[in-house]
């Protein structure tokens, strides 16, 4: 019997670097069960990298682990337990949408095959259509349809929803929550359009040039910082009450605080809780 | 085993000239036949009816039609091993090109397998394909007799096609296949250019014995079934596979 519970995935100091360009520097990171955590990041700051990373697609220095295994050595042995999308148009677009669904089911002993072809039916995806035949929507439809009927533990996404129209990418998330997601389960995703998924995270991690520069959990963005919107401009005396960020607009300034009491803040101006998107620039800049 | 068969079961759903090819060869020998029976082949040489009874006559002409015959197997042979030699060379190539080897890669079957199942499509489904044609082709010009010249032409045919599979196709088609796996642009004209450029070499600046041992005799020479030769394209092959699999294993 378990008595601890051991991470998903668990990242000690990982480094990765692309001959002379360091991509990932010491990275530490541990997911567990139950979260959904989004990480969130500039193109070019070492997302995708550290994803490929878990996802045993490349080699690293340092340690990782995914349930206990070395995914760049035991990929076989871990996809038994993740399952990810690394990218959305990969789906091989001469096979039948039928012929997919089987060789998943041939293949993968946690694919269940009658519940990819229910969610299926409230597509209109045809099983006898080639692949190639649908549209983007449709294709990153079916490629979550067939991930999502694996039943692993872990979902790792990379930029899934990335040059999808909005109607699609709300369905996208509906279907992580409704058909995947439970407190057993974890899911690791990557995006650069934070507002699109801020909604559905338990946790949030901002990386900028290879570095993890916030891990907080969701429910502390609205605890420990708070945005002050004033009309004028105001200066702060004390040294503890600087904001972290501040941003000019035409007629009024915002402010984004940290670990700031709301009540001296709201002396002076209207104080609402910010968004991820605020959050994210007021870290990296 | 389940996983084998799917994947072998993919390889001939994607590359569909695993099964066009041999069905067109089929269709030219029908035409052919058809030629025979009614068209510009037919014979129509008028046997003297006293000699329609001899069999003699009968087994003349069967002669002609049986070395005919064996032209075409020939033919279906290299055709064959064609279709075997640039299957090797898109197997892994276009998975690569379609980003489809990112999907295959997230589903949990080895590279080496799946290096494998591609390995066992060039050299023993196709061989088998070539075997099954050449009976169809048999049965399309002799009927119930294709039997009797099938035992004939299986009993030389068949060891040959073994040997020239292990002397030749398999080194080929490893080579092929780690090409297909490592070319950027064209695995054809670096599986062309390679061999060229180490038989240049060698023959400009060295004595030329090892592109002859290696390359030259293994695909003019190939009635000589020595067992050097054996030897070294079995190991030039191991190395391949093993380069491939790797290779494949370290793609993002």
């Amino acid at each position: 019997m378990k008595t601890v519970r051991e991470a998903f995935i668990d990242v000690r100091s990982l480094s990765k670097k692309y001959g002379k360009k360091t991509v990932l520097s010491d990275v530490n990171l541990s997911i567990g069960q139950g979260e959904i955590v989004g990480l969130i990041g500039p193109n070019g700051a070492g997302k995708s990298t550290l994803l490929k990373a878990i996802m045993g697609l490349i080699s690293y220095s340092g340690d990782l682990s995914i349930f206990g295994h070395d995914p760049f050595k035991k990929r076989t042995e871990l996809l038994q337990n993740m399952s990810y999308i690394a990218d959305v148009a990969s789906l091989p677009g001469w096979m039948k949408v039928k012929d997919l669904l089987s060789f998943v089911a041939d293949t993968h002993s946690k694919f269940d095959l009658n519940h990819a072809n229910e969610l299926l039916r409230e597509t209109p995806i045809e099983s006898n259509q080639k692949v190639e035949t649908l549209s983007k929507g449709m294709k990153t439809r079916l490629h979550l349809t067939i991930i999502l009927s694996i039943n692993t533990d872990l979902l790792v996404l990379d930029e899934p929803t990335l040059g999808l129209d909005v109607m699609v990418r709300r369905e996208f998330q509906d279907r992580l929550v409704e058909d995947y997601y439970n407190q057993q389960r974890s899911i690791l995703i990557t995006t650069h359009q934070i507002d699109e998924v801020e909604s559905i995270l338990t946790r949030v991690l901002f990386i900028k040039e290879g570095r993890i520069t916030l891990d907080l959990q969701k429910a502390d963005l609205k605890t420990r910082y708070s945005k002050l919107i004033v009309k004028q401009n105001v200066v702060f005396a004390e040294q503890q009450s600087q904001p972290i960020y501040q941003r000019s607009l035409p007629d009024q300034t915002e402010m984004i605080f940290k670990d700031a009491d709301a009540s001296t803040l709201s002396q002076y101006g209207e104080v609402v809780s910010p968004s991820l998107e605020d959050l994210f620039v007021a870290t990296n800049s | 085993m389940k996983t084998l068969q799917a994947l072998l079961r993919r390889e001939i759903l994607e590359h569909k000239n695993l099964w066009r090819v041999p069905l067109i060869l089929i269709v030219i020998a029908l035409l052919f036949k058809l030629s025979l029976l009614v068209g510009n082949f037919a014979t129509d040489i008028e046997i003297p009816s006293q000699l329609e009874l001899d069999s003699t006559i009968d087994s003349a002409l069967d002669t002609v039609i049986a070395s005919a015959l064996n032209a075409m197997n020939t033919f279906i042979m290299w055709v064959m091993f064609m279709v075997a030699i640039f299957y090797a060379l898109a197997c892994l190539f276009t998975e690569r090109q379609d980003q489809s080897v990112l999907f295959w890669r997230s589903l949990p079957i080895s590279d080496g397998l799946t290096v494998a199942s591609k390995l066992i499509i060039a050299l023993a489904v196709i061989p088998v394909t070539i075997v099954v044609t050449q009976a169809v082709v048999a049965i399309i010009f002799f009927g119930i007799d294709s039997f009797e010249y099938l035992t004939v032409y299986y009993g030389q045919s068949i060891a040959l096609l073994m040997k020239l599979i292990l002397w030749s196709l398999l080194p080929v088609v490893a080579w092929c296949a780690l090409c297909s796996e490592v070319a950027n642009k064209n695995p054809f004209l670096l599986a062309v250019i390679a061999p060229v450029l180490v038989i240049l070499v060698d023959k400009l600046f060295l004595n030329g014995v090892i592109s002859q041992t290696f390359i030259i005799n293994r695909l003019t020479n190939v009635g000589n079934f020595d067992l050097m030769p054996l030897i070294s394209g079995l190991i030039f092959s191991v190395v391949c596979v093993v380069l491939t699999v790797i290779k494949r294993s370290q793609r993002i």
